[in-house]
């Protein structure tokens, strides 16, 4: 339908000249058009123009680069560092979250005494300014002071180098971004489990499936659309993260925790290369934006396939 | 309006008080006497808001001029000024920065030689102004308040009961902190992590006899001389094991929270740390500890830097905001900074002073401090050298946690600097 019938259509149904009808609603919706398009649309699409200059706080000059940021982005071992560190971390902590925030929801979801206090104390890490936790992990992962090394040492168990170690250093901050999210999936899929149609559930109880079965065959199809969303979120989140991996390890040791994020503040505000920092943030969100696409993509053409 | 008014009436007040006081081109108090300025200052620990409270009203009943000012910690402050110079924003129009992070503002800061006399600008320290000078246009992008270097600070009932010396040498340091350590205890303790472990690597650089970057200003960081200082630094860490094994993961903190715990007996550290050890609020070791010079190998050089003060180019109040920096750097003002955080002064005639007055265990500090001064040095401030710092800082990371040998470490660093700073206009 034209801009011009649309008018005209909404003018008919409200008994106002059509033109009218049309500019009130773009005067109404002015306003937040322009502090939309100021704070959000002028600041992303400036990044984009700057990630194509050489826009180097000690250079003094703009040269405009082309595409030059992005290739020395891909042909640089630490950035490739990071999108390996990147890969590792979101997919390390979305599969834990959602096996266990589907574990815990599972289990919380039941008429069990106690249950309204554990649904509330779930939202406490979610709660918690990441910064907080940040520190508090550096700390609890403290090889000489941190709880989990003093709790091994009683044990007379080996320590383990959870920050200075490469690869414990990858596993320490996963652990804190496990720590920080899982409730917030055990409280989305806790809202699926209680809105799941409780007939399919009763049928399969008649009929004898096993537990097993049933969350296999009917909760975890039903939990589909839930799962999604809660995907989405933790895809969008993982590729954020930074305050958590900046306190507890800056990255460190030698690149091993460097995600995207880090990767960007570390060039543009320590390297003083804005642009280069920016072609690194948009190489990030490309690959949100590609995960995001195969999330609903692949579904949506096996269906497809499925149907044809 | 307001801004025009208050200009205006700067004009006015700097007529009237030049007139009545015969002064010269310098600005006349009360000049700028409803004069507003913005400053971005560093803060950290409890004493700095008092400091800059104390010296903003003594300014102002002075000269008449507010400074309204915010305060961040170093590193944030730091970020907070490189957004700020990427916009050329007027916001702020005098900063606290540091020799460390000058070289990515000579774009951004009002070079200071033209508005201090030859005679003023000799009495600082030449290693401090060196290094806050660009050397390209030679201008001077702010002026010291401080100047910051380590010496060696040990256990002396521990060093007694094994009849030890402090470490003179690099081979004494290992000597020395083997024979200390054990028991859940270390002989030493050293930071590994981002720009801590970068001044540790500079250090040991320098005492190898090697540098940053040769005479064409081509990295030379991965010389002989600095593989055996990465190598060095590394087997303190990793085959000696003197240091707490995590100290690959540790910065500033950490350095001084293991001296101040008693976990670890030897650590060379910064001024402030002089203060940090002498109170029992923030040491369990007072009266336990004593200074020595830091150690040497081929030559006995350090790092010496410094807390500044710099111009926004693009302050509209660049009178006022001068007069503001004049009194951060002048006598009194870094007096009751020495006497509050126990920094060492940037003025050299104060430091004569300071040194001359202090008796005992500090006199002998001050006069180490300032020897490490006169042969302190600092990376370079080449164009595109803040890139190679954050090279470099993953570089000595995968050195010291053993991911990669120095020597293939600093290499593939060398080869990414080159470029970084080939790009960033240093060779045109």
């Amino acid at each position: 339908m034209s801009a011009a019938l649309r008018a005209q259509a909404i003018g008919r149904r409200r008994g106002v000249p059509p033109t009218l009808a049309l500019s009130k609603g773009y005067m109404l919706a002015g306003p937040a058009l322009i502090v939309m398009a100021a704070v959000f649309v002028y600041p992303l699409a400036y990044s984009f123009v700057m990630s194509f200059f050489q826009w180097d706080l000690s250079a003094g000059s703009n040269d405009f680069l082309g595409l030059a940021n992005y290739t020395d982005a891909f042909g640089s071992p630490e950035f490739l560092q990071s999108l390996r560190n990147q890969v590792i971390f979101s997919g390390a902590s979305l599969t834990t979250e959602v096996v266990a925030g589907m574990g815990v929801a599972l289990l919380i979801n039941g008429k069990l005494r106690g249950l309204r206090l554990a649904r509330t104390l779930l939202l406490i890490p979610p709660m918690i300014a990441p910064s907080v936790i940040g520190l508090n992990f550096r700390w609890l992962f403290n090889e000489q002071y941190g709880l989990f090394d003093a709790i091994l040492r009683n044990l007379h168990l080996p320590l383990i180098p959870w920050l200075s170690n490469p690869n414990w250093a990858l596993v320490s901050v996963t652990i804190a971004d496990v720590w920080q999210n899982t409730p917030l999936l055990v409280l989305l899929f806790l809202a699926g489990l209680q809105s799941l149609p409780q007939e399919p559930l009763e049928a399969a109880s008649v009929d004898g499936a096993s537990a097993w079965r049933t969350f296999w065959s009917i909760i975890l199809p039903l939990l589909r659309p839930v799962m999604f969303i809660a995907l989405m979120l933790r895809i969008i989140d993982t590729f954020r993260t930074f305050d958590v991996v900046w306190l507890m390890t800056q990255g460190g040791p030698g690149g091993a925790t460097t995600l995207i994020t880090v990767e960007a503040y570390l060039l543009a505000f320590q390297g003083v290369d804005f642009g280069h920092a920016a072609a690194v943030s948009y190489i990030a969100l490309a690959m949100s934006l590609v995960l995001l696409s195969a999330l609903y993509g692949v579904p949506w053409l096996l269906a497809r396939w499925r149907r044809s | 309006m307001n801004q025009y008014l208050s200009r205006r009436r700067f004009l006015h007040g700097s007529t009237a008080a030049a007139v009545a006081t015969g002064a010269g081109p310098r600005i006349a108090r009360g000049a700028a006497g409803a004069t507003e300025i913005k400053a971005l200052l560093i803060t950290g620990g409890p004493l700095y808001p008092k400091y800059w409270e104390a010296l903003t009203r003594d300014f102002k009943q002075k000269t008449g001029i507010t400074v309204s000012y915010d305060m961040l910690q170093f590193t944030p402050m730091t970020s907070k000024e490189v957004t700020l110079g990427a916009a050329r924003s007027a916001e702020y129009d005098v900063y606290s920065t540091h020799t460390a992070q000058i070289g990515s503002f000579f774009n951004y800061f009002e070079p200071l030689n033209k508005y201090f006399s030859a005679s003023e600008l000799s009495d600082f320290y030449p290693v401090a102004m060196k290094y806050l000078t660009d050397p390209r246009t030679g201008g001077l992008a702010a002026i010291p308040r401080n100047v910051d270097a380590r010496v060696q600070y040990y256990r002396t009932d521990i060093y007694d009961e094994h009849n030890l010396k402090p470490a003179r040498t690099w081979d004494d340091l290992v000597h020395v902190s083997q024979t200390v350590t054990g028991g859940g205890h270390y002989g030493l303790v050293v930071p590994g992590q981002g720009d801590p472990a970068q001044r540790t690597f500079s250090d040991y650089l320098w005492q190898a006899g090697g540098d940053w970057v040769d005479d064409k200003n081509k990295p030379a960081f991965n010389s002989a001389e600095g593989i055996q200082a990465l190598t060095f630094y590394r087997d303190l860490i990793q085959k000696y094991k003197v240091t707490p094994p995590d100290a690959v993961s540790y910065g500033w903190n950490e350095n001084t929270s293991e001296f101040a715990s008693g976990a670890v007996y030897d650590t060379f550290n910064w001024p402030t740390n002089y203060a940090i050890l002498s109170s029992p609020d923030t040491s369990k070791v007072v009266g336990k500890w004593a200074t020595a010079p830091y150690v040497r190998n081929k030559a006995a050089i350090s790092c010496a830097v410094s807390h500044a003060m710099a111009l926004n180019s693009l302050s509209r109040k660049k009178d006022a905001a001068l007069e503001f920096i004049r009194y951060v750097v002048s006598p009194d003002a870094q007096l009751l900074a020495f006497q509050q955080f126990t920094y060492f002064p940037s003025r050299q005639a104060l430091a004569e002073k300071v040194i001359a007055q202090a008796q005992g265990q500090k006199a002998v500090w001050l006069q180490q401090l300032k020897r490490t001064i006169a042969t302190g040095k600092e990376w370079p401030k080449l164009p595109g050298f803040s890139k190679v710092c954050i090279l470099m800082y993953g570089a000595i990371e995968r050195a010291l946690s053993n991911q990669m040998s120095p020597e293939a470490s600093l290499n593939q660093a060398a080869k990414e600097a080159l470029e970084a700073m080939r790009q960033a206009g240093a060779y045109r």
